[in-house]
């Protein structure tokens, strides 16, 4: 069995083995390099706009459900986790473990996916997107707060934020301190869904290598000479990973924190 | 390349193999940190949470890369390749804010 | 081998050479699923010849359309919108689709395996994948500039492309973003290939400049590029979606548009440049019978452009409202770059010098290159310098400095590349005299084409505009003239080499007399390029010991007339 599968390992192309794994690492490094440089566009165009307009950026985000991106954030890590032991297993040639690493990071993985679409649900329900939905919410709510004091405990039915918004500038000329531009907040919600967003897409993606990944487990076709494959998903996925560590922090824990959701 | 002098065909050796339970530490630092950057923010640290989180990020990027990653294994090009794209969007970062952070008199 | 034998059908003896396998790479199996499915990374290379061919045709007739438009100074045959249209889909094609594949797609793909002594890239599926990618990416581009087309320019400014533009941005901008996947597969896949693949003896410090010159440009493509992707995508989301990245209605900043553009798009045009200049490395030695100037400056100058180049991109953006500290720091770093080219220069023209040069085909296009390129560089000065930006910026002063390095500089270098390398990749040689001949038309047209854009950039005539004061009108007749005579020059070489495929004579394996290890594989290569581990012995340039990178002896160099005429090798090589 290990001549059969050792003489399918190495390619036509290559001279060796070391020389294939070498290669195939080198490659999804270099792959992983136009992955930073990808999502630094977003970063440094965040960062622009952050410095731009912080009292917006502060607001916005502190109408994110923040427990979502916590629990995501352990569901990530431990993933990450369960990758690296995945390549172990597939180095000592053990399948049983290599299947069950795989298939729980693939878990963790949708898990993720699973609140992000829960979390963007919860956004949408609450009209908290850039565009018609977001101007028609903070419309109805500075309406509403022309007409009823602060105290009053019924908003109704308008969003929590868009009343939030609406006192904080009511009153208020534009280019007074402290008036926050609806625009600018939602300047921020672009670069919290396409930056989500994207990030999402790149899971999606590990997710589909993870699968491939179980396949050829399954058909017995990863030997303790064939690792590299594993480790090379392993690289992609921890990169996604760390991209959402820089990322949470800068999309729900700015400000000064001290007001919750 | 590689000063072991094993047989090509073999698999790997074992101190190629990560140890698990160095695996398993790096995994509860990580996440540790993830925690004390929730509860640092709502510690509320004022003009320094940003540069706070922003290295507790990187402390714990720099500890996925080495560990889980295997830049621990000080393969020269690899880790050039590593280095070198953090130097680009160092440059990228550094050069746009030359513009964006100057504009007080307005341009050309 | 000792022996001459003459063959009835030719017209002077054939010197004896390795007889060619009967399987080479062309013939190792027919029918279209035989080229669609391979993995060979030759067959890939002729891939992207024919459609990079293809696009060049396209971009090449909107040129001629924008050129005749220009005739009259109320513009002779197009509408303004129509114009407006035509500007763009050239500038469109003729980068994405021309000149940034052009030579690490054909030549890269083709050669830097053979020129390191390695049987494919590092990764065959991933080349093959690439040209799919790029097809796709290619289709939605082509279709978005003849369905309607674009009106933007190729830069596609925001707020105008995303908020008020009401043509076919979104498929264009989408186009562009998916060849550059394809840039980056090429890229990634060359520069894996160079670190792990080298045959034995193959030494970085051994490998033949052109190597370098494709590693440093796909060092480019991979670091730059992704930055250009995301910015396409958030220029879409904001067009689609309706929202406001750099809209500054909603806050956006229109400028930071073009930092994230220009970031990737400066140094796009050193993934243009650099390619050529590594050919240009090759032919002048061959053709000067000469090793190269300063191996290690020249090697290193690409390195230094690859680097520097990500530093100067805010020149773009002087007059646009960037702060007087940011463009100064630019217009030192620009000037900077400026540098590794020139040592390029001075070291191509010390190989020149006391050389045994002869002037084939593929030299008249480098020497051509030499004048043209360095005209080229030299006014990218006066346009680095703050003071003289200002009025030079958005003038045909620009449109012939960019014109200068990239047709002049990058095309010429492309069709020098081809016409060295032909008779290795087809098997042909094509007719010697009509090469030259289209060098010489080239190089004229070229000439009459874009001076007078200087002059009227010069006197302020501004750039896609399609209407002028009456008194530019002789340069830009003067421009379209040499535009016509460029265009006939374009077209001979599609004549001359389509007819040696069927008719040029059998092409020997090292026509040239070129010391790359490419020239050790015959004319078609072989499938799996040698038949044997090819151990390098010596360094790439070493005409003067007359051996190639094998230690072999070089066979008759080429003469003043076509090789293969009038010379018999009596067992020399």
């Amino acid at each position: 069995m290990s001549a059969s599968t050792h003489s399918s390992v190495l390619k036509h192309h290559f001279d060796n083995l070391e020389q294939q794994h070498s290669a195939e690492k080198l490659g999804m490094w270099m792959f992983l390099v136009t992955e930073v440089l990808f999502f630094s566009g977003l970063f440094v165009a965040y960062t622009v706009y952050r410095h731009f307009y912080p009292a917006e950026f502060a607001f916005a985000s502190s109408h994110l459900v923040l427990w979502i991106a916590g629990v995501n954030t352990a569901l990530l890590i431990t993933s990450s986790l369960t990758m690296t032991l995945a390549i172990r297993a597939a180095q000592l040639g053990k399948r049983s473990d290599l299947m069950r690493w795989l298939v729980v990071s693939f878990a963790l993985g949708a898990g993720f996916m699973g609140f992000k679409a829960f979390e963007y649900y919860t956004d949408i329900h609450e009209q908290f997107v850039p565009g018609s939905m977001f101007q028609t919410e903070y419309a109805r709510a500075v309406e509403h707060v022309a007409h009823h004091s602060a105290a009053a405990g019924d908003h109704g039915g308008i969003q929590h934020w868009a009343i939030e918004l609406a006192e904080n500038n009511k009153g208020k000329d534009p280019n007074s301190e402290g008036y926050i531009f609806p625009e600018r907040v939602q300047l921020f919600l672009c670069f919290y869904y396409i930056m989500t967003g994207i990030h999402g897409i790149h899971i999606i993606a590990g997710l589909g290598c993870i699968v491939w990944l179980m396949l050829l487990t399954k058909c017995d076709k990863i030997p303790p000479q064939r690792y590299a494959t594993v480790e090379i998903v392993s690289l992609y996925w921890h990169l996604v990973d760390m991209i959402w560590l820089f990322l949470m922090p800068l999309l729900y824990l700015v400000g000064t924190g001290v007001k919750g959701h | 390349m590689d000063a072991h002098d094993h047989k090509i065909e073999d698999p790997p050796t074992l101190h190629d193999v990560d140890n698990p339970a160095k695996v398993f530490t790096v995994y509860l630092v990580v996440l540790g940190l993830a925690l004390a950057n929730i509860f640092l923010f709502k510690a509320g640290l004022g003009p320094i949470t940003l540069p706070v989180q922003m290295g507790i990020a990187t402390v714990q990027a720099a500890l996925v890369a080495w560990y889980w990653m295997h830049l621990r294994r000080k393969d020269t090009i690899i880790t050039l390749t590593a280095v070198t794209s953090l130097f680009f969007v160092f440059i990228f970062y550094v050069l746009v804010l030359s513009d964006v952070l100057t504009r007080t008199g307005g341009g050309l | 081998m000792s022996t001459a034998y003459a063959e009835p059908q030719t017209i002077a003896p054939v010197p004896p050479e390795p007889e060619a396998p009967p399987r080479n790479y062309l013939n190792n199996g027919y029918g279209i699923l035989s080229w669609l499915l391979t993995v060979d990374h030759k067959r890939i290379g002729i891939l992207y010849l024919v459609s990079l061919t293809a696009f060049f045709t396209v971009g090449g007739i909107a040129a001629g359309l924008v050129r005749l438009n220009l005739l009259s100074p109320d513009g002779a045959i197009l509408t303004e919108d129509q114009y407006n249209r035509m500007f763009t889909a050239h500038g469109v094609v003729m980068l994405f689709l021309f000149l940034i594949p052009s030579i690490p797609a054909v030549m890269g793909n083709f050669f830097i395996p053979m020129m390191i002594g390695a049987k494919d890239l590092a990764f065959p599926k991933l080349n093959l994948a690439s040209w799919y990618v790029f097809m796709i990416g290619a289709g939605f581009m082509v279709w978005a500039v003849l369905a309607g087309g674009i009106d933007t320019g190729w830069t596609l400014y925001p707020p105008y492309s995303s908020r008020f533009s009401h043509t076919n941005v979104t498929p264009g901008a989408f186009g562009a973003f998916i060849t550059g996947f394809s840039s980056i597969m090429t890229g990634l896949n060359i520069m894996a290939t160079i670190h792990k693949m080298r045959a034995p003896g193959m030494t970085w410090g051994r490998m033949p400049l052109f190597c370098w010159a494709l590693y440093a440009t796909s060092f480019i493509q991979l670091l730059g590029t992704p930055v250009v992707a995301i910015t396409l995508v958030l220029l879409m989301v904001e067009r689609v979606a309706g929202v406001g990245v750099f809209d500054p209605a909603m806050g956006g900043d229109p400028l930071l548009f073009q930092h994230l553009f220009w970031f990737y798009s400066h140094p796009a045009v050193y993934i243009m440049i650099v390619p050529g200049m590594g050919v240009i490395s090759e032919i002048i030695t061959c053709f000067s019978r000469k090793n190269i100037f300063g191996y290690k400056a020249v090697a290193w100058s690409s390195v230094g452009i690859a680097v520097v180049g990500f530093l100067v991109w805010s020149h773009h953006m002087f007059v646009a409202g960037i702060s007087y500290y940011s463009a100064l720091l630019f217009s030192f770093l620009t000037m900077l770059v400026a540098v590794p080219s020139a040592i390029k220069v001075f070291n191509w023209t010390a190989t020149l010098y006391r050389g045994s040069i002869t002037f084939q085909a593929p030299m008249l296009f480098t020497l051509a290159f030499l004048v043209l390129f360095t005209v080229g560089g030299v006014t990218g000065l006066f346009l680095a310098t703050l003071g003289t930006d200002i009025h030079l910026h958005d003038t045909y002063f620009v449109v012939a400095h960019f014109h200068f390095v990239m047709v002049g500089g990058m095309v010429l270098a492309y069709m020098a590349a081809i016409h060295f390398w032909w008779p290795k990749m087809t098997g042909r040689m094509y007719s010697d005299f009509w090469s030259r001949a289209s060098a010489t038309v080239i190089f004229v047209g070229f000439f009459l084409t874009f001076v007078p854009q200087f002059v009227l950039g010069y006197h302020g005539m501004p750039r896609r505009y399609p209407n002028y004061p009456a008194e530019f009108q002789v340069y830009n007749i003067l421009s379209t003239a040499g535009a016509s005579i460029l265009g006939l020059g374009y077209l001979m070489p599609g004549i001359y080499l389509t007819l040696s495929l069927f008719f040029g004579e059998k092409a020997p394996a090292n026509p040239w007399s070129a010391t790359g290890l490419e020239w050790a594989s015959p004319s078609p290569p072989h499938v799996f390029n040698f038949e044997f581990v090819p151990v390098v012995k010596c360094g790439p340039y070493e005409y003067s010991l007359n051996v190639d990178q094998l230690g072999r002896t070089l066979p008759e160099p080429p003469g003043p007339m076509a090789p293969n005429t009038l010379k018999e090798t009596n067992g020399v090589g």
